[in-house]
């Protein structure tokens, strides 16, 4: 048993860390500059505080046995869903969200820090559930740790936030070894969910004209009948399951399901969302819908990127965001102006920088010392991994528009605790993964 | 330290394919970031740079109006404010209040702001103007309470202004915002919605003279189109329209509108000599300056609604019958053709009888043998009934009446100008659906009737007898000048639209008949000027059969004789039946010659007649 130097950093998280820092404070700092030139905000100085101060967090953690954390682990789950619900009784409305606690500047976002403590909570559920986790009910039991803080931040409504807690859920089971044909199941339902709930949408605003095939998603009455005969499908192929044991029964049975349940779902779903949401939804398909309306921000964000060139058009010299083309620039659009003024090789180092965190984090995941830190770890870099794909998607117009900061990058005192939370304890989990 | 712990359990295949899933997205998302930023990047800095660039209109100054001593201007352009509000500017929640507090201010509803600023366009930055032509004392009003009313501001704006008023109104037209109907047509020759254009007058005839052409800024705008500071602002100038010198002077403008006064009808003054209008005037008149700005739509509808159609320039938009000034064109005719000499006397009776048509001598006991100049100085209808059926005949009458420019447009430079009517046997055919009969002829002869000439088609026939049977077209632009420079850019030439070959001798002894009309004649006790000599012809057309309404008539020249035809001056004066009778034509011509020739206004000029005794009438 060889014995290691607690202060034996991973220099190759912490180098790429601290890199993103500095760029995120010049970009909160560029993207806080009006047309000419003129300072129109001080963000980039309490990016700087948070940034210090959460890579203080960030060492404390690393030298925590993360051990140590686990008895606190329900407790810290449970403070973290009475914060929300606190948030979603009392909380400030930004933006029309009620995801903010705090008072004057100083606000924190709960659903942030709830991310951090779902991945503990659920890395618990996984050990304790050991190979179980490839039987259903263990599954399905373990989401609900995670849809009941999804829930709450659906609420606020906080579409963005929400979203993120299902690629760690299943990346976590994945890594857990959960059978990939139940997280194929449940990844393909929520995203023909998302489908049949736009699909409609796109019938009206892009395509133009109605197809009567359509009515499938718009008319209640065909929808259940479709429904019915959907479910009648999957019941009959797995009565045949039962009695013949044939291996084809089996996937009929499994494709209808997921069928049947994503239509029902989006029915539902279609309910549940907001006009606004499903508008960022139809100009994510095609944003010249409304091209100053709710498509301005991808229009705009597009523009930019692409304006950058190879090279940029130097640091502080993009037009976009300092004529305020760009909302949400220092937060949701960071990455814009970043490309617009650094250009291609700015992305790269950025792409870069994330790689090596994430490839780093996996890792750390696999060399874990045990189950509890290897799922962490697997949470950790699953939620990392899930905000650099959809803010950096967003900007480039690839994913839909929701609010979901790019970490350590975008300005934000919560975001950026979050993940230097998560990264010290990937720290802590790499310094503590000999057994002493 | 407890080992109860389990050993990691994650499978180093599943760590593999999470980072090789990782790892394919970030190829993907930089493929596609290859495509856009370094494939496509060229289109999308273009887009980047045109969406900040923004035109902004630099309206172009309308060209001025002068009269022809090019001094003083007849139509201008002075600063008026507008108010306007850039809805962006104003608090969400607060374009309601804002709205009611800047409508009460203005006086105008709150509906007219909403129409102008839906809510569609509350996040736009841009100014809509509201209102123009804001009272000062407004202004003030705004500027010390302008806390009160965020996003309005206001702006000076030129405003066309006409510092005479009524006295131009009718020569020099108005202007007014481009109706879409009117864009629809204009839309080709570079007019746009913004256009104000001339609506009537000088103002809408030669409105692409006075137009300009609009200048425009281009600069990089923000995303709520703020300006921002830039280096790289291309201004194309605006260029001005270019000013108009009128033939009108401004003097006798004046001086013909007082001397009209406020009695239905018109006057013309002309020169003989080169077809200028001098002056040209008609009554009831409306104030062009109060057509635009605030209470404009009400002033204009109560103007339309005037039964006594003040938009109409009765100058050259109505036609009378010309009665008898119409004897002038008869004695040229029956001269000219050799029929009569001026030695010839006919016999004028009580009555001339034609079948059932009879008419009657204004002097009951009529005039006994007559020569053609005692004739026309007494207003012979008997005498000139005669000579237009018996002698003359239809169709010299007929023909002589069209070569004089009856019935037919003169071709002045105004829109809007009436033919008049000479009727012909064709014509009562095709209207009435029954033939020419004596009568008509007889008719036309006493200028009644169907007869019907403009002033302007009255004046010109007395220039073309005064030209010796040269008539110009009468015109009202003298020059066009550079708005920048004043340089002379065109000058309108005299153009010929009329000759008729008339004997020396006969025009010479129209002429004295014309002269005999003041000398001895029916006009003698209204022409009292001393400073001038004129000659002309009075008229008094009856309107209906038994009224007591006559329209006056009187078209003269002056001086009769002259060596310098530039001096010569044609005044035709028509006062409407609706007036009280007070034979004001000649009277109105009297003031007006001898005003132009003793170089007086209209006060000046009236003293000055009672001074010498001179003016019984007034």
């Amino acid at each position: 048993m060889r014995s290691r130097s607690i202060f034996a950093f991973d220099v190759y998280i912490l180098c790429a860390t601290l890199a993103l820092l500095t760029v995120g404070i010049l970009f909160v700092y560029s993207s806080g500059l009006g047309s000419g030139g003129e300072p129109l905000s001080r963000e980039y100085v309490r990016q700087i505080i948070w940034a210090v101060s959460g890579l203080i967090i960030l060492v404390c953690l690393s030298f925590v046995q993360y051990k140590s954390l686990r008895p606190w682990v329900p407790y810290v789950y449970v403070a973290g869903l009475v914060l929300i619900l606190f948030t979603l009784l009392f909380g400030r409305v930004v933006n029309g969200t009620r995801a903010w606690l705090g008072v004057g500047i100083l606000g924190i976002q709960p659903s942030e820090f709830m991310k951090i403590a779902a991945i503990m909570v659920f890395a618990v559920y996984l050990e304790r559930a050991g190979a179980n986790i490839q039987r259903i009910p263990y599954l399905a039991a373990g989401s609900v740790l995670f849809l009941i803080p999804m829930a709450m931040i659906l609420m606020q409504p906080d579409f963005g936030t929400a979203s993120v807690f299902f690629p760690i859920y299943l990346g976590m089971c994945y890594m857990a070894g959960a059978r990939v044909r139940h997280l194929v199941f449940v990844g393909a339902s929520a995203l023909l969910i998302l489908v049949f709930t736009m699909l409609p949408a796109w019938e009206i605003y892009i395509h133009g004209s109605r197809i009567p095939a359509f009515a499938v998603f718009s008319n209640p009455r065909i929808k259940l009948l479709v429904l019915a005969g959907l479910g009648a499908v999957a019941l009959v192929a797995m009565v045949g399951l039962l009695m013949l044991k044939r291996g084809y029964f089996y996937w009929i049975a499994y494709a209808m399901s997921i069928l049947a349940l994503s239509l029902g779902a989006s029915l539902g779903a279609r309910a549940a969302i907001r006009d606004y949401q499903l508008m960022r939804l139809v100009v994510f398909m095609n944003p010249y819908v409304d091209p100053r309306g709710a498509g301005w921000n991808v229009i705009q964000s597009v523009t930019a990127v692409g304006s950058g060139g190879i090279a940029g058009k130097g640091f502080l010299q993009g037009t976009q965001s300092h004529y305020q083309y760009l909302p949400e620039q220092s937060t949701d659009f960071i990455f814009s102006i970043l490309a617009e003024e650094w250009g291609f090789a700015g992305t790269l180092l950025i792409f870069g920088l994330f790689l090596v965190i994430l490839l780093r984090g996996l890792y750390i995941a696999g060399n874990a010392r045990d189950s509890f830190a290897g799922f962490m770890a697997s949470g950790i870099v699953a939620m990392i991994f899930t905000h650099f794909a959809v803010n950096v998607g967003m900007a480039i117009g690839v994913m839909p528009v929701a609010g979901v900061p790019l970490f350590l990058v975008s300005y934000g005192g919560s975001s950026m605790w979050t993940a230097l939370a998560g990264i010290g304890i990937l720290m802590s989990i790499y310094q503590h993964r000999y057994r002493y | 330290m407890s080992d109860s712990w389990n050993k990691n359990s994650i499978p180093k295949s599943r760590t593999i394919i999470f980072g090789a899933l990782v790892t394919m997205l970030f190829l993907g998302y930089l493929g596609h970031l290859f495509s856009l930023q370094i494939v496509d990047g060229y289109l999308y800095s273009v887009r980047a740079e045109n969406v900040k660039r923004r035109s902004t209109i630099i309206p172009a100054m309308r060209g001025e109006i002068f009269d022809r001593h090019y001094t003083v201007p007849l139509a201008t352009n002075t600063n008026s404010f507008a108010v306007e509000i850039n809805p962006a500017l104003i608090a969400r929640g607060e374009h309601r209040r804002v709205f009611e507090d800047t409508a009460a201010l203005l006086g105008i509803s709150v509906q007219e702001i909403e129409r102008k600023i839906p809510q569609s366009v509350y996040h736009v930055y841009q100014q809509i103007e509201i209102r123009p032509a804001v009272p000062f004392e407004t202004i003030v009003c705004l500027a010390e309470n302008i806390h009160d009313y965020p996003g309005v501001s206001w702006v000076t704006k030129p405003v066309r202004t006409y510092p005479e008023a009524q006295v131009t109104a009718h020569l020099l037209g108005y202007v007014g915002d481009i109706t879409p109907d009117e864009l629809q047509v204009l839309y080709n020759r570079g007019y746009t919605a913004r256009s104000v254009l001339g609506k009537s007058g000088i103002e809408q005839q030669y409105d692409e003279l006075l137009q300009g052409q609009e200048g425009r800024s281009i600069r990089t705008v923000d995303a709520v189109g703020r300006r921002v500071a830039d280096h790289n602002v291309q201004i194309v100038p605006p260029e001005p329209g270019h000013n108009l010198v009128l033939t009108v002077d401004r003097r006798i403008q004046q001086l013909a509108h007082d001397a009209l006064g406020e009695r239905i009808g018109s006057v013309v003054v002309l020169k003989p000599g080169t077809g200028e209008i001098l002056a040209m005037v008609s009554y009831p008149s409306f104030d062009p300056n109060q057509l635009y700005g605030s209470g404009a739509a009400s002033h204009f509808s109560r103007l339309r609604n005037d039964a006594r159609a003040p938009f109409l320039n009765r100058a050259i938009q109505s036609s009378y019958p010309p009665a008898s000034t119409f004897k002038i064109l008869l004695t040229t005719a029956v001269l000219e053709e050799g029929l009569i000499s001026t030695d010839d006397t006919l016999f004028a009776g009580p009555h001339y009888r034609l079948g059932n048509r009879i008419v009657n001598e204004w002097r009951p006991s009529g005039f006994g043998r007559i020569n053609v100049l005692q004739a026309l100085a007494n207003s012979s209808n008997v005498f000139f009934a005669t000579i237009g059926h018996d002698y003359l005949g239809t169709e010299r009458l007929l023909s002589y009446t069209s070569e004089f420019g009856f019935g037919i447009q003169s071709g002045i430079d105004l829109p809007g100008e009436r033919p008049g009517l000479v009727p012909t046997p064709e014509w009562k055919r095709r209207v009435f659906n029954s033939p020419w009969v004596g009568g008509d002829t007889v008719n036309v002869a006493i200028g009644q009737g169907f007869l019907s000439v403009t002033p302007l088609q009255l004046a010109n026939m007395v220039a073309l007898l005064v030209n010796d049977g040269v008539l110009y077209r009468p015109h009202v632009l003298k020059e066009v000048r550079d708005g920048h420079t004043g340089e002379v850019i065109e000058r309108t030439q005299p153009e010929i639209i009329q000759t008729l070959s008339l004997k020396p001798q006969t025009s010479h002894a129209v002429r004295r008949a014309m002269r005999g009309v003041v000398r001895g004649g029916t006009a003698e006790p209204v022409i009292t000027t001393p400073v001038v000599e004129v000659a002309g012809k009075t008229g008094t057309a009856e309107i209906g059969s038994q009224t007591d309404d006559w329209h006056s008539w009187f078209a003269a020249y002056g001086p009769y004789e002259t060596q310098d035809p530039d001096e010569q001056v044609v005044v035709v004066v028509m006062v409407d039946a609706a007036n009280d009778w007070e034979w004001w034509a000649p009277k109105a011509a009297n003031l007006i010659f001898h005003g132009i020739f003793a170089d007086l206004d209209f006060e000046e000029t009236v003293a000055d007649l009672r001074q010498r005794r001179r003016l019984w009438y007034m």
